[in-house]
């Protein structure tokens, strides 16, 4: 009996010991906490009880503490996410808890509208954030490619490939890269195919004058282009990607973050053969192009109080394109060769003595340069070539106080200086400008948040310039917010506008910037050329900048957490638009023309955009836009019946108001519907858009130098896109996709390639080296 | 007798009375009609592209708008002078005549009467009477496409040799008045094709 009782007791404790372990292990649960795909959210926290908020591990795994009251409740946050709440014990049965993303990128933090840190909900203006999923299933491989996704905004090409907002042109959007300004415009526009995508972290689109804290350019708004940083361990990645037109995109990077240092190198080769709509016109629609890009960001946190980085980015293109060229009557083939180079070097240093005040001083130095040059086929001869050499340099101080937990104010001044050579400039020429600016930020109450701005710029060659703002929101309820925007934007002359000194020996006519335009008449007069002066000789060479005033007033309606709408109204008026203008008669019959503040243009609009997630892994988004342009000079004509037209068999006919169409190159009708689907048994990502661009015009056909005619327009179109993805288990990224689709062409858009088709493959190599 | 020649005398005069009630009419019964001239052939001189240099010498086309055809030399009676794009009247610098023009805005078919304000001028050092150059004369340059449109709503006023008025409108500078949507850089130009009217009462009514 004895024996069997010892034989066994040690089992048996043995037994009791386990179910004791096991016991006690189920008081110490795990949860995960995971995105709809199944990766870990790394900085997702829980609160629970009075112990605080508790982040994940490195795994989003997070161990509950023990005697934990079954029926409390945990409250799990992540930035970007919607909150989850739910019972201790339901936890328990379920550990894997999946987090929904915000709907419509609410939660998103955004540096651009303000030059702090704030989320979008949160800000009393339009702002778009454009995340890197979205960049990555456009299949962009070119900025211009991502950006012609979006409700309104539109991609149009001259000289150069660039962006429309609220129906204002490349030259009135202010491009930014990791918040400096970009240069490098060749007639204003930014060309946005010269800025890889593969590095970007996410874009920032502001709409409204922007001028109260960005100066020149931000009259329809700002694009924030922010790449990526490194921020733990070593990361590094490979991409590639190839495309129909012989187009080949390759990528590298690598970051170490070690000891307070972040260190991040990039480079992209960029490859393609061009592609021609017009078979029958000799040259390509858009250039064959070879580009590289390096970038590097190299950062250091000295202590909790200062932080210095340097960024430098260095960009070369080389294209290539050909044309017929009439030389005693016959054509001849001739190749147009161009280099482009730019770099930027950007270092700052912050600075932050208390939780109140940040100190934050900056500056950017950046070099652009192009070279171009035509040449015979036959005979090597170089029938033409062009320079042109720009260099800007910005030093900015700005100073942030959290001045009570209400209010935030921002201050800063800048000096910048700008020197431009070209062959089409006489000799080297240097602006200075030097800049003030104040922002306060107030949330009086729960309610109510008002932001408002003010700057004053003082440039050497048109003069000063005071751009106010003021942007406010009103949460009505916990669904529904509404804001309210008013300010100023301008534009400074660029430099065609000041320098220019050009001389059409054939026809005979000459066009002067600002700067020469006395000393050019005066030349001219003591040479008996010219017959009549136009304009008031004291007026000579006074040009000021382009200004505009604008509304922009709109909702956030979040009708549940998978389904929000919301909308923005806008008007922009402006004044002192630069045009040539004729300002004196020659002898010859021919004119000598300036540049002249003389137009006044009004557009306005309404965007409208729907986010719907019908069920987990199925998005669905919709976006509808309508502009209307209008230019007040041409109006005002046509109300006094001083405009005519010409009908198709060549008759004369009085316009009147229903017969103008607005400004050139703007639709008055676009809009995108877009599917996400995510697939769980094949692991497949599905995203599929449609972008429409409405009919716009593209020229005056029937001879009264404005729109009107049906004639005029180009036809409306409806482009179709669709990307296939899978990650798979070691971190490799698929994608298959094509752009266009039904190959929808239009001859008045050279930036529609047709039907595009791609593959790509990325691979995260700390992913797959684990 | 007597009594019957009065009395016809009596009923000639009265029938002749209001027969003549027409004359009391200022405005004239017959409508005039619109004289369409078509590809009216007038190049330029040819200049070769590089130099600047003209290869090629062509003479201006004389047109008279009384007899509707040209003058075969710059002594004849013309009124108006077609070389390329510029035009020249007969009269000061560029010709022996009387002719004088100057360019109205309107609707060619409504535009009835020359106001008094309307100054026709002729040729002078200062200026042609029809200016040259695109946008200040009869036509607009689109520079993007290359193209020459005649203004819409621009009417030539002309005083012919003979000191008649005449309304023009220049419908086409290309060959067969094509609507300018069908117009590109092949089509043959310096066709002109136009219309007018002529006053040959000398007022300045239509």
């Amino acid at each position: 009996m004895n024996r069997l009782i010892k034989r066994f007791t040690f089992p048996v404790l043995l037994l009791l010991w386990g179910t004791a372990n096991v016991f006690a292990l189920a008081k110490f649960p795990t949860i995960y906490i995971l995105d709809i795909k199944g990766n870990p959210i790394l900085h997702a926290y829980v609160n629970v009880g009075d112990n605080g908020a508790i982040p994940v591990n490195a795994d989003g795994a997070l161990q509950l503490p023990e005697d934990l009251d079954k029926e409390e409740t945990l409250l799990i946050m992540a930035m970007g996410y919607d909150n989850k709440k739910l019972p201790v014990k339901v936890a328990m049965e379920n550990p894997s808890i999946v987090l929904e993303e915000k709907i419509g990128r609410l939660g998103e933090i955004v540096v651009s509208a303000t030059r702090t840190d704030r989320s979008v909900e949160d800000l009393p203006m339009p702002v778009t954030v454009i995340g890197q999923e979205e960049i990555q299933e456009t299949g962009a491989m070119r900025l211009s490619e991502v950006l012609r996704e979006q409700t309104g905004l539109q991609v149009v090409s001259n000289h150069g490939t660039g962006l429309q907002m609220q129906g204002l042109s490349s030259d009135y959007i202010l491009i930014l890269l990791d918040g400096e300004p970009l240069i490098g415009r060749t007639a204003g526009t930014m060309d946005l195919d010269r800025i890889s995508v593969s590095n970007i972290e996410r874009i920032e689109i502001l709409r409204g004058p922007s001028s109260s804290i960005y100066g020149s350019e931000a009259m329809a708004g700002v694009v924030n282009i922010i790449t990526k940083t490194n921020k733990q361990g070593v990361t590094g990645s490979l991409q590639a990607r190839y495309r129909t037109h012989q187009t080949l995109d390759l990528g590298a990077d690598l970051g170490i973050s070690q000891n307070g240092w972040d260190i991040y190198a990039y480079y992209n080769r960029f490859r393609t053969d061009g592609f021609d709509l017009d078979a029958e016109t000799p040259g390509l629609t858009s250039s064959a192009y070879l580009s590289n890009t390096f970038q590097t960001k190299i950062g250091k946190t000295f202590s909790d109080q200062w932080n210095a980085k340097v960024f430098i980015k260095y960009y070369n293109e080389d294209s290539e394109n050909f044309m017929e060229i009439d030389r005693e009557g016959t054509g001849f083939l001739a190749d147009m060769l161009g280099k482009r180079k730019d770099l930027n070097i950007n270092p700052t240093i912050t600075f932050k003595p208390s939780n109140n005040w940040t100190f934050t001083l900056r500056s950017i130095s950046s070099v652009f340069d192009t070279e171009s040059a035509t040449i015979f086929q036959e005979d090597g001869e170089l029938m033409e070539s062009e320079d042109f050499r720009q260099f800007y340099h910005r030093t900015e101080l700005q100073v942030d106080h959290q001045l009570t937990d209400k209010q935030l104010i921002t201050a800063g001044a800048g000096h910048l200086l700008e020197t431009v050579e070209a062959t089409r400039y006489d000799d080297v020429n240097r602006f200075d400008a030097g800049y003030l600016f104040a922002q306060h930020q107030w949330n009086p109450s729960d309610k109510w948040n008002v932001v408002s701005g003010l700057r004053a710029d003082l440039h050497s060659q048109y003069g000063s310039q005071l751009s106010p703002k003021v942007s406010g929101q009103y949460q009505i309820n916990k669904k529904l917010s509404w804001q309210v925007s008013v300010g100023m934007g301008f534009k400074a002359p660029d430099f065609r506008q000041v320098l220019l000194n050009f001389n059409n020996a054939s026809s005979g006519y000459y066009v002067f910037g600002a700067s020469l335009v006395k000393e050019g008449m005066e030349k001219l007069q003591q040479q008996g050329q010219i017959r009549q002066v136009l304009m008031d000789p004291s007026q000579f060479g006074n040009l000021t900048a382009e200004t505009s005033w604008a509304f922009n007033t709109g909702f956030r309606y979040k009708l549940s957490d998978d389904l929000l709408l919301h909308g923005n109204f806008f008007r922009n008026s402006i004044s002192n638009l630069i045009e040539t203008s004729p300002v004196a008669r020659l002898t010859n019959g021919q004119h000598i023309y300036s540049y002249l503040n003389v137009a006044n243009v009004v557009t306005q609009g309404a965007e409208i955009d729907l986010n719907w997630r019908i069920f987990n892994g199925l998005q669905f988004s919709a976006g509808y836009m309508f502009l209307d342009s209008r230019d007040l000079d041409v109006l005002d004509r046509i109300d006094k019946g001083e405009l005519y037209k010409r009908d198709a068999s060549n008759r004369t006919k009085v316009v009147t108001r229903a017969d103008y169409g607005g400004l050139l190159n703007r639709s008055r009708h676009s809009g995108h519907v877009k599917l996400n689907y995510y697939e769980k048994v094949t692991g497949v990502d599905l995203a599929l858009r449609g972008i429409y661009r409405g009919r716009f015009g593209f020229g005056d056909i029937n001879g009264n130098l404005i729109l009107d005619d049906d004639m005029e327009y180009a036809k409306g179109l409806m482009v179709w896109n669709l990307t296939l993805s899978k990650t798979l288990d070691n971190g490799i990224r698929l994608e298959v996709g094509g752009n266009n689709l039904l190959n929808e062409l239009n001859l008045h858009d050279p930036t529609n390639a047709g039907r595009l088709l791609f593959v790509g493959l990325q691979s995260n190599l700390h992913q797959l080296f684990k | 007798m007597k009594k019957l020649i009065i009395w016809n005398l009596v009923l000639f005069s009265t029938a002749f009375m209001f027969s003549c009630s027409d004359s009391d009419d200022p405005q004239p019964e017959e409508n005039l009609e619109a004289v369409l001239v078509e590809n009216l052939h007038a190049p330029a001189d040819v200049m070769d592209r590089q130099t600047g240099e003209i290869i090629e010498l062509n003479s201006y086309q004389y047109y008279s708008f009384e007899d509707n055809e040209l003058v075969v030399s710059e002594d004849g009676n013309w009124d108006l002078g077609i070389k390329g794009l510029s035009m020249i009247v007969n009269n000061g610098i560029s010709g022996d005549g009387n002719a004088e023009a100057a360019i109205v805005q309107g609707v060619f078919e409504q535009y009835n009467s020359i106001p008094e304000t309307v100054q026709l001028k002729s040729d002078t050092a200062e200026g042609l009477a029809i200016p040259s150059g695109s946008g200040n004369g009869w036509y607009n340059y689109n520079m993007t496409t290359h193209l020459v449109s005649p203004q819409p709503g621009n009417i030539l006023i002309i005083k012919t040799n003979g000191g008649n008025y005449v309304k023009m409108e220049i419908l086409s500078y290309y060959k067969d008045n094509p609507p300018m949507s069908e117009v590109n850089l092949t089509t043959p130009s310096a066709y002109y094709t136009f219309q007018y009217v002529l006053q040959p009462n000398g007022s300045r009514e239509f």
